[in-house]
């Protein structure tokens, strides 16, 4: 909300001027300051005048010759426009004065006749648009008085942002309330009294639906002269942002800035029948609204019914058929107040979210109506004349009173902690205007203008407010022991690993596209997956079950930006529509880990090969990983769908399976709009991240050791992990053993390959003797012999 | 010439020659020269046996004095000269230290993720533990247990995604902020409760510079015995100034969240230039960076928890670490953040 410190001050008696403190009571009252606008006048040496006589310019016709007095004795001036007679008051710049855009006014002479300055119009001035004449003022200004005081320059406009909870903060008798508590200082409503003639409005209103509305007052002002309103009504909503209509639609809006209940005028002429119906839109009926735009109405819309139809929005905007124009002479004026809930589902489904709806969604105080309502007939009658009539509508369906809250200062103390005297709680919750009866307990009375306050805390909060957040301590809690739980740290340690080798992080949307999930070979029902009711954008709408196709349009977006070698991971939710072991009333989400490396990988060196991503690759990120993370892991040859199906692995960790490690499928390389291999790999997170019992150590041998090499041939689909088993499960004295060899080929044989092992053996107590080995070596043999393998050349 | 005054003159002379040679190669030529077979010492050695038996004792005594003394310089002076050549040989070795010939692979860790750990580590500190919750929320926890009535727009599907899942009554939705995390974690645990709960958060909004539809949030739960307004703004002072610099100074503005009563927002000082620069990039002259949303939790959220609001009380606060690393990194866009270009991802 806009608010103009000129405006504000006719309604508290402020102690400073000073932007940056009244901007620092706004942000610490809770009503931020976005934004502070300092108007300066655009002009110098402009002042208020009386035309004394018009005469006829002897030489040209379309300009006219004034005598003018501006305070210093009549002066000629020569004026082009032709919107005024003699006797108007008008803005006179003196020669020597500056206009907005550097425009200096001098003597002149036109066409033979001398011309001492300017009769000036709203546009020249930069204070409104109008260009269609000069600015005629009320006749009432004194002449001579400077120009810049007529519109209350220079002044200060601050733009604040008003809480959700706060409907009367919306006006600047809400805002002067603040401030009258902050500072300290007096607050008041500058008085307007009503005088009525006696008579009633024909028109009765009817409320068919009570829960829409709270609250309809509506008054009749015959024998308006609908007109423009005074300079200084237009700019003040100039300032705070509003379009000046006509008098009485600026009323209107006047009223609500300065009380924060909206209005709304009708053209009393205009309402078809003698009875107004309030009550909920039947779906497909129309409605044009002030704004021109034909709206078609729903079920939940609450309209203001006449004979002839709906003819205007309850709280949100009125219709175009009622609408006060330059013809109109009888006003029924409309202070109703309406349901939050149905305002703001209202003005959402019309996206029209004009001031009146902003303020009835936060619920605007019922009580308010017809105050609001008084107050703008007795303006409408100084601005555009007419009578009043007494009888007025009012009808109540919602009676709010004041309420009482009970406050002790046990509750004061609990939140905000000593340092509080009864005194000055009291202090504080009076300069708000509650009424307080009573000492610990207080017994506060909540006036109906103040919603949000229902409760000990709420109040608790105005008191810290009031006194001022700023001026509390800074203390620590004393807590007690926290820290990261064995699972997070071992998380951590994920990630330093996996980015220890060259990964990346990458964060995905946790959304998925079914045609992704076909690629991949998951031609899962869509049903099974878990789906958004109400997505914004289709790509938004299905919750991934994997996590791999984010990391492979990762490689892809990387690819099309020229990334050739890019290896990502990423950890985070997966999700089934199956229901949730841990509360059944939800779906399944589990956090899965995975990765894609394409390209190169592993230490670069100029000039040499690089390793590229395969299956191999994929296979010893994830033991580099098992190894970090001390796991217990079992890798065996597996399918996948959307997985290479020769160049896959199954993970199981304690024998439980946990995922898959291996290769893209080259459809699904295709798909993604790859080349050549991708490393991919995902895996359940949780169970890689079960502690692991403490490895025990083992004292390093300080024997000498052994080395020999075995060359086997082996049928083609004996694992090498096999082979390494049998032969060394007959000692424990091999320190490790590496195939460091593999090969098949006419050599080797049909249906056969050859693997070469180096064993290292060690004792750790003792020299291992000749003998002692080859005894070894022979069970090794023999061991490899059960597995169809013998010795190459034997 | 006799052999004594022969070997004399080479004594004599071998100092100079040795000391001009100025390569391992010249020494040896220059060795031969005074030792060799051919040398007068040489020359000496061989005609030894030819020598009167009366002379051999002195010559000889010579010709040990000579090939010692000139052995023990022409060693000197190989070790001076296998140090220079040495010298020289790696001066032809240089590399140029500017060339990356060799490099290992650099991965990253997400600069979201950097900044969610680095703030939870520093409430691990002041003894807050970790926890999380499901992203997949009934509506109880995401809002009623939040004080936020159905009525609330923040529950509409205009702003909060829903899923086509479970009991209708459930309206089960994908959590528009982690404070559901409060009621869950205080509906099964007793206090004393000190949490972190950093999550993924989800609003039906569009992808621009400035909103993502699925974003972090890092919410902060204390509840205890005593708990009072001023130990929310020494708790967020502490992390403020562990996060931007011990010179950060902190203020809270009231605010209105419906969980939370007193609320507020918490302004950083700007770390980036020294308080209201005019062209500062990161807070363009205000000085202040609005950094949080907080408060004092709302008696009706401690009571919905099974908690009694006169005896304990507590104080929660919920950030958005994109939006802090937006600021700390000067990132232009949320966009980056989910884009996985590894030319991003690489710089933190």
């Amino acid at each position: 909300m806009k608010v103009s410190l000129a405006w504000l001050r006719e309604f508290v008696d402020l102690p400073t001027e000073d932007i940056d403190e009244l901007s620092y009571a706004f942000d610490m009252l809770g009503h931020a300051v976005e934004h502070v606008q300092a108007l300066e006048p655009g002009w110098t040496e402009v002042y208020v005048g009386k035309v004394l006589d018009i005469a006829p310019h002897p030489d040209a016709d379309k300009v006219r010759v004034c005598q003018v007095d501006h305070g210093q004795g009549p002066s000629q001036i020569i004026c082009g426009a032709w919107n005024f007679d003699v006797g108007a008051t008008v803005a006179v710049a003196r020669p020597g004065s500056v206009l907005p855009g550097g425009v200096e006014i001098g003597k002149r002479t036109i066409r033979g006749v001398e011309s001492n300055g300017m009769i000036c119009s709203e546009r020249e001035l930069g204070i409104g648009s109008d260009q269609s004449g000069i600015l005629v003022l009320e006749d009432d200004l004194e002449v001579g008085r400077p120009f810049h005081e007529v519109v209350e320059l220079p002044d200060v406009v601050f733009e604040l942002e008003i809480t959700t909870n706060r409907p009367d903060a919306l006006s600047l008798v809400g805002i002067a309330r603040d401030l009258g508590a902050w500072f300290d200082v007096e607050t008041r409503v500058p008085p307007l009294p009503l005088t009525t003639v006696p008579g009633a409005t024909r028109v009765s209103v009817e409320i068919a639906d009570p829960t829409g509305c709270r609250r309809f007052t509506a008054r009749e002002i015959r024998g308006v002269r609908v007109g423009s309103s005074p300079l200084r009504v237009r700019h003040r909503l100039h300032k705070v942002g509003v379009r000046s209509i006509s008098n009485v639609v600026d009323v209107t809006n006047y009223v609500m800035f300065e009380l924060g209940h909206p209005l709304h005028a009708f053209d009393a002429d205009t309402i078809v029948g003698d009875r107004l119906v309030v009550k909920r839109a039947s779906p497909g009926e129309t409605l044009e609204t002030l704004d021109h735009v034909v709206r078609t109405l729903s079920e939940g819309d609450l309209i203001i019914y006449d004979d002839a139809g709906a003819t205007s929005m309850a709280g949100t905007m009125g219709g175009a058929r009622s609408e006060v124009s330059d013809k109109t002479t009888r006003v029924l004026m409309e202070a109703a107040s309406w349901d939050p809930p149905t305002i703001m589902n209202m003005w959402r489904r019309h996206d029209l979210r004009s001031e009146a709806a902003t303020r009835f969604e936060r619920g605007v105080d019922p009580n308010l109506a017809d105050v609001a309502n008084q107050r703008a007939c007795a303006m409408v009658q100084r601005l555009a004349g007419g009578e009043v009539l007494e009888g007025a509508v009012d009808v109540v369906t919602v009676d709010i009173r004041p309420w009482t809250v009970e406050l002790t200062m046990d509750h004061v103390t609990q939140l905000l902690g000593e340092g509080f005297d009864p005194a000055e709680v009291r202090s504080i919750l009076e300069r708000l205007e509650l009424e307080v009866e009573g000492v610990d307990p207080f017994i506060v009375t909540i006036p109906t203008f103040r919603p949000d306050l229902t409760r000990p805390a709420d109040l608790v909060e105005e008191i810290a407010r009031i006194h001022g957040f700023d001026k509390f301590d800074a203390t620590l809690p004393t807590g007690p022991a926290g820290g990261l739980t064995a699972e997070q740290r071992r998380l951590r340690r994920v990630l330093t690993t996996l980015t220890g080798i060259g990964l990346s992080q990458a964060i995905n949307l946790p959304f998925v596209s079914v045609e992704d999930l076909t690629a991949l070979g998951l031609e899962t029902d869509s049903s099974e997956l878990l789906t958004v009711k109400n997505p914004l954008r289709e790509e938004e709408s299905k919750l991934r079950p994997t996590i791999l196709p984010g990391l492979l349009n990762g490689l892809r977006y990387n690819r099309s930006h020229g990334n050739t070698s890019v290896a990502l991971f990423e950890f985070g939710k997966v999700f089934s529509s199956e229901p949730s072991r841990d509360d059944p009333r939800l779906p399944t989400e589990f956090d899965r880990i995975g990765w894609a490396v394409i390209g190169d990988v592993g230490i670069e060196k100029m000039g040499e090969a690089f390793v590229t991503a395969d299956a191999t690759v994929s296979l010893a990120i994830f033991r580099h990983l098992a190894d970090a993370l001390d796991l217990d892991v079992e890798i065996e040859s597996a399918t996948r769908p959307g997985f290479h199906p020769g160049r896959t692995a199954q993970i199981s960790v304690n024998s439980v399976v946990v995922g898959h490690v291996g290769e893209l499928s080259p459809m699904a390389v295709r798909y993604f709009e790859l080349e050549g291999r991708v490393a991919v790999a995902e895996l359940d997170l949780d169970p890689l991240l079960a502690p692991v019992a403490p490895t025990l150590a083992v004292a390093p041998s300080v024997f000498p050791h052994v080395d020999f090499d075995l060359s086997f041939l082996v049928p083609a689909e004996t694992p090498a992990k096999a082979l390494i088993d049998a032969t060394t499960g007959s000692t424990d004295l091999v320190e490790w053993a590496r195939v460091f060899d593999e090969f098949t080929g006419d050599s080797v044989g049909e249906g056969m390959k050859a693997l070469a092992i180096r064993y290292r053996l060690r004792a750790p107590d003792r020299t291992l003797e000749q003998r002692e080995i080859g005894a070894i070596r022979d069970r090794m043999i023999e061991a490899a012999a059960s597995l169809g393998a013998r010795l190459r050349g034997a | 010439m006799d052999p004594v005054s022969t070997l004399e003159q080479a004594i004599a002379s071998a100092p100079e020659r040795i000391a001009a040679a100025t390569s391992l190669e010249e020494l040896e030529r220059v060795e031969n020269e005074l030792l060799g077979k051919d040398s007068p010492v040489g020359q000496v050695r061989r005609s030894m046996g030819r020598l009167d038996d009366e002379l051999k004792p002195k010559v000889g005594a010579k010709l040990n004095e000579a090939t010692g003394r000139i052995g023990t310089l022409l060693a000197k002076r190989r070790a001076e000269l296998e140090i220079i050549e040495e010298e020289q040989r790696l001066r032809t070795e240089t590399i140029d230290v500017t060339l990356e010939a060799v490099s290992f692979p650099s991965g990253s860790i997400h600069v979201v993720q950097q900044t969610i750990d680095e703030i939870c580590d520093i409430f691990v500190g002041l003894g807050y533990r970790v926890v999380g919750g499901p992203e997949a929320e009934l509506a109880y926890y995401s809002f009623d247990a939040l004080n936020t009535p159905p009525t609330h727009p923040s529950r509409w599907e205009q702003d909060t995604m829903y899923l086509d899942w479970g009991n209708p009554e459930d309206e089960v939705n994908l959590r528009p902020h982690t404070s559901s995390v409060q009621a869950r974690w205080m509906e099964s645990h007793e206090p004393p409760v000190y949490v972190v709960v950093p999550g993924r958060c989800y609003r039906r909004d569009t992808i621009d510079a400035t909103h993502l539809p699925v974003f972090y949030q890092i919410e902060g739960l204390a509840v205890d015995e005593g708990i009072q307004f001023s130990d929310l703004k020494g708790t967020l002072l502490h992390f403020a100034r562990e996060f931007f610099g011990p010179k950060t100074d902190v203020r809270l503005r009231p605010h209105f969240f419906p969980f939370t009563e007193p609320s507020a927002e918490l302004d950083v000082s700007c770390f980036n230039c020294d308080g209201g620069e005019p062209g500062c990039r990161v807070c363009h002259g205000k000085g202040w960076l609005e950094l949080l949303g907080c408060g004092m939790v709302d008696p009706f959220v401690l009571e919905t928890a099974g908690y009694d609001p006169s005896v304990v009380s507590g104080f929660a606060f919920g950030l958005g670490p994109e939006r802090v690393a937006m600021a700390r990194h000067g990132v232009d866009s949320l966009r980056h953040f989910i884009e996985n270009d590894i030319r991003f991802l690489r710089q933190f």
